[in-house]
């Protein structure tokens, strides 16, 4: 439904895009925020674009607002909610998920700060929320998962290895609980759970597997390469979020015209959407492709492919060696064994249908962009100092 | 008939041999001709068929006799067209009206043409083609009229090209004009017999509102045809593939036989299978719409074979210097699992999908494109044959943690439960023999003794065993058991 009546540009060179009148974008200097902030910027999208975030943004965009505060603080949060008054909110703020330590931190900005976002967009009278979930919480970190859609049930607690997935979990059950609540009946919310990020501005995927190749593990493969897995450009996932608000601000608008609500089939408010590029890969090529991006030559008749249960072995033994003599996280993980080994791709045909979702950045330059942008930003360990700030080819 | 290499071949590809053996003796077909039936200028038709098609005649033989006739003198008819749009030695002058009343002269019962070049191959098939239109006005008129409206727009779009001088010089210039191309010679041999099963109730009557899934089928076949004969077409002067691709990698259609530019053609290969291949999910789709086996069994069998044939030429130079095909086994094996159902099919392109992806190169242009393309073949698969949903995940909210958890640790008291068990079978066999050796006399005495002085390893003649003896008979107040041998040493 709301993709006909917001004609949404794929490549934000702007033709007649519906406002979306005042946005707030949480966590809007981290990586995924700062990309909506500059996406909606370049489609001209709101009438008043807002970033709130603890940091301030390392690149501000013109005319956008920056805030800094804590959203865990109920006071600050309605004194800036009653400043900006947003129509819409988008939250992406939450700890990065690298430390799997069972922290306080986490549950507190992504279960608390979620709700009292909630708590203060209900009481200032805004209109959509938007909530950047994750595909990981229906994973268990173990299993494969093969064209997985939306049916598929959360995995929270003792059952999910990764706390920051329970918390991630917990809150999208609060943001779709919100949605059209008894003593806030107009308030609509939705969740974008995005699969593998990867971009321009990435430090959790892009950065890691380059220095592989700069540690001279291209000649590598764990496992048979079978395994198709999903990855996500950022502008991709951005674009979601932004379908998704003008889809809630869409179904608002109809009903306070008197239309009726949409049927189930076709809502939006209260629902989870699967975002990936729509292009499950198998692992080894996505790496290889990246790696091919910042020079490799690697052909596939050069590279020793090792079992999955040999691989395991090795870094089983790695992690003894470098516990047993404090030398910090081996070259080598378990855990990077089993995800490289492993399938996991979702089916996004509920997007597609219900927020006409389609990628807008394909996979091959999404990489081509993010490796050129990482090595100049110099965040690859071990990779030539010479080719920091400097623009490539 | 059988040549040494072949039989070299054969004498190490077991597989495929019993693939060949398999298909003559198994292979039944669904539906058989009734040859008493058939007038004598039917049977000329098929006669025909079998003279212009190797791959063809026989998956249209097998039939359902409701669609038997009218497929065979589809194929004739379409053939005909070929075979005046082929022949260079036909003036444009002669040719176009030909091809453009083609779909009129189907219904002249005393048409035939000689006009032909002496060494047009097919020459025969136009000479006695009043034996195809006598028969044609004994079929149903439906199927008349279906096979007009695609021999009168294949014959006009034959027509078109053949008068289309810039073509003629420059070969195929766009994706776009390749892919018309394609539509043209195969895209309404798909819509055409699509219209003929459906109206024959053989295949569900949705195919026809989702023409992109026809047109795919015939794409995929002739794309696939296309690039497995770019050295035969490129001596014969004929040029499809699109200079949108070619050019890319060389300057000159030509420059891609040159041997310095190997790689360059391996890479304008990769991306014309790229785009073939992309099709391949729509065709698996298509399929899914059959109902009837002899009708699946024709449509099935070109496509498997495609997409080996495909594999067969993704990375494979020799492409260019000669002409190369699937093997006999494995056209075979290809034929037998291609006659069963849509999930065997399946598993076949699953299976090729992947012998591609293994042999793709990160150095390849079109590297990420043809991984994408492999992986939408294997989840459009799984969409349709899937082996995981929420159902047949574990109920409990658990999960497969907790599952996995219960598992290990029962795994653990299984382990413990064995060496217990093992450690006491054990125990009971020590028991057993010590027990036996000691009611047989066995001297552990002397035999722990031995041990505490060092002596870890028997004695290696009796010699030593008295000597072993003596030395502790001494210290031994027994002398009961004194060896004899001993006894005479001393």
């Amino acid at each position: 439904m709301a993709p006909s009546e917001h004609t949404v540009n794929a490549y934000g060179k702007d033709e007649k895009v519906k406002s979306l009148g005042r946005v707030l974008v949480t966590g809007g200097s981290g990586f995924l925020g700062h990309h909506i902030v500059a996406l909606l910027d370049s489609r001209g999208a709101c009438a008043q674009l807002s970033s709130l975030d603890l940091r301030p943004d390392a690149n501000p965009i013109n005319g956008v607002e920056y805030h800094q505060g804590d959203i865990t603080d109920y006071d600050s949060m309605l004194k800036l909610f009653g400043k900006i008054k947003p129509d819409a909110v988008i939250h992406t703020a939450s700890p990065a998920a690298l430390n799997n330590n069972k922290s306080d931190l986490m549950y507190n900005v992504n279960v608390n700060g979620t709700k009292t976002l909630l708590r203060a967009s209900q009481e200032t009278g805004v209109k959509a929320f938007v909530y950047t979930s994750s595909a990981s919480i229906i994973h268990d970190t173990i299993s494969d998962l093969v064209n997985a859609d939306e049916t598929y049930p959360l995995i929270m607690g003792d059952a999910q290895p990764q706390y920051y997935s329970t918390t991630k979990a917990q809150a999208e059950v609060e943001v779709l609980a919100a949605n059209r609540a008894p003593n806030y009946p107009k308030f609509l919310t939705a969740a974008i759970r995005p699969s593998a990020m990867f971009g321009e501005g990435d430090v959790q995927l892009l950065p890691p597997g380059l220095s592989a190749y700069y540690r001279g593990q291209t000649r590598f493969q764990i496992g048979d390469n079978e395994n198709l897995f999903d990855f996500t450009e950022i502008t991709n996932v951005a674009h979601a979020h932004h379908l998704a608000l003008a889809a809630l601000l869409a179904t608002r608008d109809r009903e306070d015209s008197g239309l009726a609500a949409p049927l189930d089939h076709e809502r939006v408010d209260g629902e989870a959407f699967f975002i990936t590029n729509d292009a499950p890969v198998y692992f080894f090529d996505f790496a290889r492709m990246c790696w091919a991006a910042a020079g490799d030559k690697t052909q596939p008749n050069e590279v020793w492919v090792l079992s999955k249960e040999f691989g395991l072995t090795v870094a089983t033994i790695m992690e003894w060696v470098y516990w047993a003599f404090r030398l910090g996280k081996p070259n080598l993980t378990t855990a990077q064994v089993k995800y490289t080994c492993m399938t996991r791709y979702y089916s996004i045909d509920k997007a597609k249908k219900r927020l006409g979702y389609r990628p807008v950045v394909k996979l091959e330059d999404g990489i081509r962009r993010g490796v050129k942008d990482a090595l100049y930003r110099g965040v690859v360990v071990g990779q030539p100092p010479e080719l920091k700030g400097k623009k490539m080819q | 008939m059988v040549s040494a290499t072949e039989l070299a071949y054969y004498a190490t590809h077991p597989t495929e041999l019993r693939s060949i053996i398999q298909w003559k003796t198994w292979h039944n077909p669904v539906h058989e001709r009734d040859e008493k039936k058939e007038s004598p200028e039917l049977k000329e038709c098929f006669r025909q068929l079998g003279l212009t098609s190797r791959s063809f005649a026989a998956v249209i033989q097998e039939l359902h006799p409701e669609l038997l006739v009218p497929v065979t003198l589809f194929y004739l008819v379409l053939r005909g067209l070929d075979t005046i749009e082929d022949d260079m030695t036909i003036a444009i002058e002669e040719k176009e009206p030909l091809l453009r009343n083609f779909h009129e002269i189907i219904d002249d019962e005393r048409w035939t043409y000689n006009g032909n070049g002496p060494h047009e191959k097919d020459r025969e098939l136009l000479v006695k083609f009043d034996n195809i239109t006598k028969e044609f006005v004994k079929i149903k008129e439906p199927y008349k009229v279906i096979i007009r409206d695609i021999a009168k727009r294949m014959g006009n779009g034959m027509a078109d090209y053949a008068k289309n001088q810039d073509l003629e010089a420059n070969g195929v210039r766009t994706i776009k004009d390749y892919e018309l191309y394609c539509h043209y010679v195969a895209g309404l041999v798909g819509e055409g017999l699509t219209r003929l099963f459906v109206e024959a109730k053989l295949a569900n009557p949705a195919l026809l509102q989702r023409p992109e899934l026809m047109e795919s089928m015939g794409q995929f076949l002739q794309q696939t045809n296309i690039i497995r004969d770019i050295r035969e077409d490129h001596e014969d002067k004929r040029y499809f593939w699109p200079k949108e691709v070619w050019s890319k990698y060389v300057p000159k259609f030509a420059d891609l036989f040159l041997p310095e530019n190997r790689e360059k053609a391996l890479h304008c290969q990769s991306e014309m299978i790229l785009i073939a291949l992309r099709r391949a999910d729509e065709c698996l789709f298509y399929m899914a719409g059959v109902k009837e086996q002899s009708v699946f069994n024709f449509v099935a069998i070109p496509q498997s074979m495609a997409i080996a044939t495909l594999e067969l030429c993704f990375q494979n130079y020799a492409m260019f210097e000669r002409n190369i095909k699937i093997t006999k086994g494995s056209a075979c094996q290809l034929m037998l699992e291609s006659t069963q159902n849509l999930q065997v099919v399946c598993d076949v392109f699953r299976r090729y999908a992947r012998k591609i992806h293994r042999k793709n190169s990160p150095r390849d242009p079109s590297f990420l494109e043809i991984s994408i393309a492999c992986g939408k073949i294997e989840r459009f698969i799984e969409s349709i044959f899937p082996t995981q949903t929420a159902r047949t995940l574990p109920r409990d909210a658990n999960g497969a943690i907790a599952r996995k958890k219960k598992e290990d640790e029962e795994t653990k008291w299984d382990m413990i439960y064995i060496m217990i068990a093992v450690l006491a079978v054990l125990a009971l066999i020590s028991f057993l023999m010590i027990g036996a050796a000691y009611l047989a006399g066995a001297r552990f005495d002397l035999a722990i003794s031995a041990l505490k002085k060092g002596n870890f390893f028997p004695p290696k003649n009796p010699q030593g065993v008295a000597s072993l003896a003596s030395q502790f008979e001494g210290v031994a107040s027994s002398s009961l058991a004194a060896p004899n041998a001993g006894h005479s040493e001393l």
